[in-house]
């Protein structure tokens, strides 16, 4: 079995805690984000005949992206930049969150998340304004975790591309 | 070296030299001087050619880093001298080495002193903790409480601590290389756990501006304590439950420590891959380690209740030592006083005390002896031969063997004399004075303080017959009514005196003395006397008696009898009939009888 250290990305309440409890039924309590600022959870799941263990980091962080610790990007094999699809400016820090990340850790494979796709009639994401960013990313999925539309799926690519890489 | 060999025969300037004549040289002089001076410069030169330490000093550095590159024998011959040099340099001058390495050294020191001095408090704790041995009897106390075994709460009281869990964690990435349970701890998300763990290393580090080396080395969270070791390339986090022994900590880091040196390579190219690592499976289990007080707690209650044992068994084994020794004198002391016994010797056969000597048959038996002294049976026999002993209290005890005197007989010795005082049946005193001779040792019977308790009887109903009166009316002999009452009263009193007679073996006789007033003349009164007697005798006649013998007498006037003036009453008293017992051999009392004779 392998093991994966995932980030998740993004802005304040775009949806990382949320597609991760959408994922699994952590052990640690959402508290530690507040607090310590991450929050582990552990996925496993079996890609093309290789078990994988997905350890998933959900770092608390508001809009500043600086706030975020180096420390937790450390040893990352993949990131999820999550944008939630209601708010333009979610798309400019997962963008600065993109660069940190690559400074961190190098190019590593990614998946970009357009939250809350039931909500799409609300949506203001519209693809061009990421398409910057989507050039690069293994994956560029519209999810909703409140639904749990195309969570898995999306993290089930994700590990595909990190297994390749 | 070849080219400057100068001895070659064939190109030595001085051969040439010697096979041509002088003018020829000297021609060669004034051409070559010059030359040959510079010539013979050279030989000279290349005669005594040595490599001087000038030479080499100029090319020695380059000299080195051109072998080096070229191979490593360099490195091969120097390394044994460098060594051998270095351990010289040290022995010679150790001051200069340390200190070199002193600012190295130094930050390390102060790190192991002041963890040092951690250790020891918390060592200092525990035990103070553990030498409160009263504990014991809480536990003791609370099982009873609480209805458990003690042992079980002795148990769950002296975990010092168990190691739980143990996660080897790649330090950069937070990856879980392996983990460890102990027995029967489940766990789920290791992996997580193990990422929670970095990443509050890493929190910790950021918050307090630690360095990269330092970080948290313990996390409390309830009983369970969590310590982390930091390697360079990896974490050893033990979840803990308990109070670890500052010796666990060492044992970690050493782990820690050969697991970086065994694993390096893998550490470095790790890549979530953690199928390398399961073989430091033994390695992290020997970290599973667990201490329970080794009923330090528990052994104090044991160790005094086994100790109060001990001393109870010793003063119960002294005590019993003391009381045997005590009811061996006590035995030989009872039986050296003991009459009737005479011990001859004293000896040990077959691991009993024997003891020998006489015993006479009536002495007490030596058996209940060491019954009454408590002394025990088996340890002690007799072997005693009779034989009769002349010692009072013997001949007492025989006496009374033989005599079977009645409980209100008192038997005393006198030498060879037998005292008896009290009072018994005249059976019995006739038995002791037929038989008493006959006992070993008696010659003589007192018998002066003895009372014969029928002789006495006969004696008060000899009183009370003679106070006895049947009176009568002037000048008449008849029996009044009333005083045949009496007169039956004095019947039964001398059935009485047959009856103690007989067991005397006495025959009394019993005179009927008639008598009268002095009222009438002599002979008047005499007969009337006479005749009242008989009168009375003939009443009493009625009843058979076995050996007394009834006598009827006239006997006139009384002469004891006073007559003073107004003594009517004493005339009545005179017309009388009264009884006298007389006895042939025995002395009658009083007179009357004395003056009847046989
Ligand atoms: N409707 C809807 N709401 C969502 C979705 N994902 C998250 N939310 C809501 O967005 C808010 C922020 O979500 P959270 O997961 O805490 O965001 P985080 O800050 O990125 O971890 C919460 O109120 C969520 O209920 C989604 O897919 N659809
Ligand atoms: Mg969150």
């Amino acid at each position: 079995m392998i093991q994966k250290k995932i980030c998740m990305l993004g802005g304040f309440a775009v949806g990382k805690t949320s597609l991760v409890r959408q994922l699994v039924s952590g052990i640690f309590s959402e508290k530690y984000l507040t607090t310590v600022g991450v929050k582990i959870d552990q996925k496993s799941l079996s890609v093309r005949g290789q078990d994988l263990l997905l350890v998933l980091w959900d770092l608390y962080g508001d809009d500043d992206f600086q706030k975020v610790r180096a420390s937790y990007l450390q040893g990352a094999s993949g990131y999820i930049l999550v944008i939630d699809g209601t708010r333009k400016e979610t798309v400019d820090v997962a963008w600065k969150l993109h660069e940190l990340a690559r400074k961190a850790i190098g190019p590593v494979p990614f998946a970009i998340l357009l939250n809350k796709h039931d909500l799409v009639d609300e949506w203001v994401v519209k693809h061009p304004m990421i398409s910057d960013l989507s050039d690069q990313a293994c994956l560029v999925s519209m999810v909703s975790a409140k639904t749990g539309e195309g969570v898995e799926a999306a993290f089930f690519v994700l590990s595909e591309a990190i297994l390749k890489s | 070296m070849e080219r400057s060999r100068p001895s070659s025969p064939t190109h030595s300037p001085t051969e040439y030299a010697k096979g041509e004549s002088e003018d020829f040289s000297a021609l060669r002089r004034l051409l070559l001087s010059p030359e040959q001076v510079q010539l013979d410069r050279l030989r000279q030169r290349l005669d005594t050619f040595v490599i001087g330490p000038q030479e080499v000093s100029r090319v020695l550095p380059d000299a080195i880093r051109l072998r080096a590159r070229q191979d490593n024998r360099l490195l091969a011959s120097m390394l044994p001298i460098t060594q051998e040099a270095l351990a010289l340099s040290i022995k010679q001058s150790p001051q200069l080495i340390s200190d070199s390495i002193a600012p190295i050294l130094g930050a390390a020191i102060r790190k192991a002193i002041s963890r040092a001095m951690r250790e020891m408090l918390q060592s200092l704790n525990q035990t103070l903790e553990y030498s409160m041995s009263w504990q014991g009897l809480q536990w003791r106390w609370e099982a009873w409480k609480t209805g458990r075994p003690f042992v079980e709460v002795v148990l769950l009281h002296t975990l010092r601590f168990r190691v739980e869990q143990v996660f080897l964690i790649h330090k950069k990435t937070g990856l879980l290389l392996n983990h460890v349970m102990a027995d029967g701890i489940s766990s789920q998300g290791e992996a997580a756990i193990s990422g929670m763990l970095t990443a509050i290393q890493d929190f910790v580090r950021d918050s307090f501006q630690q360095g990269q080396d330092e970080g948290l080395e313990s996390l409390r969270i309830g009983d369970l304590t969590v310590w982390i070791e930091q390697g360079s390339s990896a974490i050893l986090a033990t979840v803990i439950r308990g109070t670890p022994p500052v010796k666990l900590r060492d044992f970690l880091q050493t782990t820690l420590e050969s697991l970086h040196v065994q694993y390096w390579d893998s550490l470095q190219n790790f890549q979530g891959d953690a199928a390398v690592f399961l073989e430091t499976r033994p390695h992290l289990e020997d970290c599973l380690q667990a201490q329970f007080v080794k009923r330090r707690k528990g052994l104090p209650v044991v160790f005094w209740g086994l100790t109060a044992f001990l001393l109870a068994l010793l003063g119960w084994w002294a005590y019993q030592a003391s009381l045997n020794h005590q009811q061996w004198t006590e035995l030989l002391k009872r039986i050296a006083a003991e009459p009737g016994i005479v011990v001859t010797t004293i000896q040990e056969e077959g691991g009993r005390t024997v003891f020998h000597g006489l015993r006479d048959p009536l002495a007490v038996d030596p058996e209940r002896l060491l019954e009454e002294v408590g002394y025990p049976p088996y340890a002690a026999g007799f072997h005693f031969e009779p034989f009769i002993a002349l010692t009072p209290e013997m001949v007492r005890k025989r006496a009374i063997t033989v005599l079977h005197p009645p409980e209100s007989v008192e038997v005393s010795i006198e030498g060879s004399r037998i005292i008896l005082m009290g009072e018994s049946s005249h059976g019995w005193i006739s038995k002791v004075i037929r038989s008493a001779p006959a006992i070993p040792g008696v010659s003589e019977i007192s018998l002066e303080r003895l009372v014969d308790t029928d002789v006495k009887q006969f004696e008060s109903l000899q009183v009370e017959l003679e106070g006895q009166a049947i009176f009568f009316l002037s000048g008449q002999e008849t029996v009044l009514n009333r005083e045949l009452v009496k007169i039956r009263q004095v019947k039964d009193i001398l059935q009485e005196l047959d009856t103690k007679a007989v067991q005397l073996g006495r025959k009394p006789s019993i005179y009927i003395l008639g008598y009268s007033s002095p009222v009438g003349s002599q002979p008047t009164n005499m007969s009337l006397s006479e005749r009242r007697a008989n009168k009375v005798l003939e009443i009493l006649r009625e009843t058979p008696f076995h050996v007394l013998k009834l006598f009827a007498t006239g006997k006139g006037v009384d002469p004891d009898v006073k007559f003073g003036p107004g003594g009517g009453q004493r005339y009545s008293a005179n017309r009388r009939v009264s009884f006298r017992v007389v006895e042939p051999g025995i002395s009658p009392r009083g007179e009357v009888g004395a003056k009847i004779g046989p």
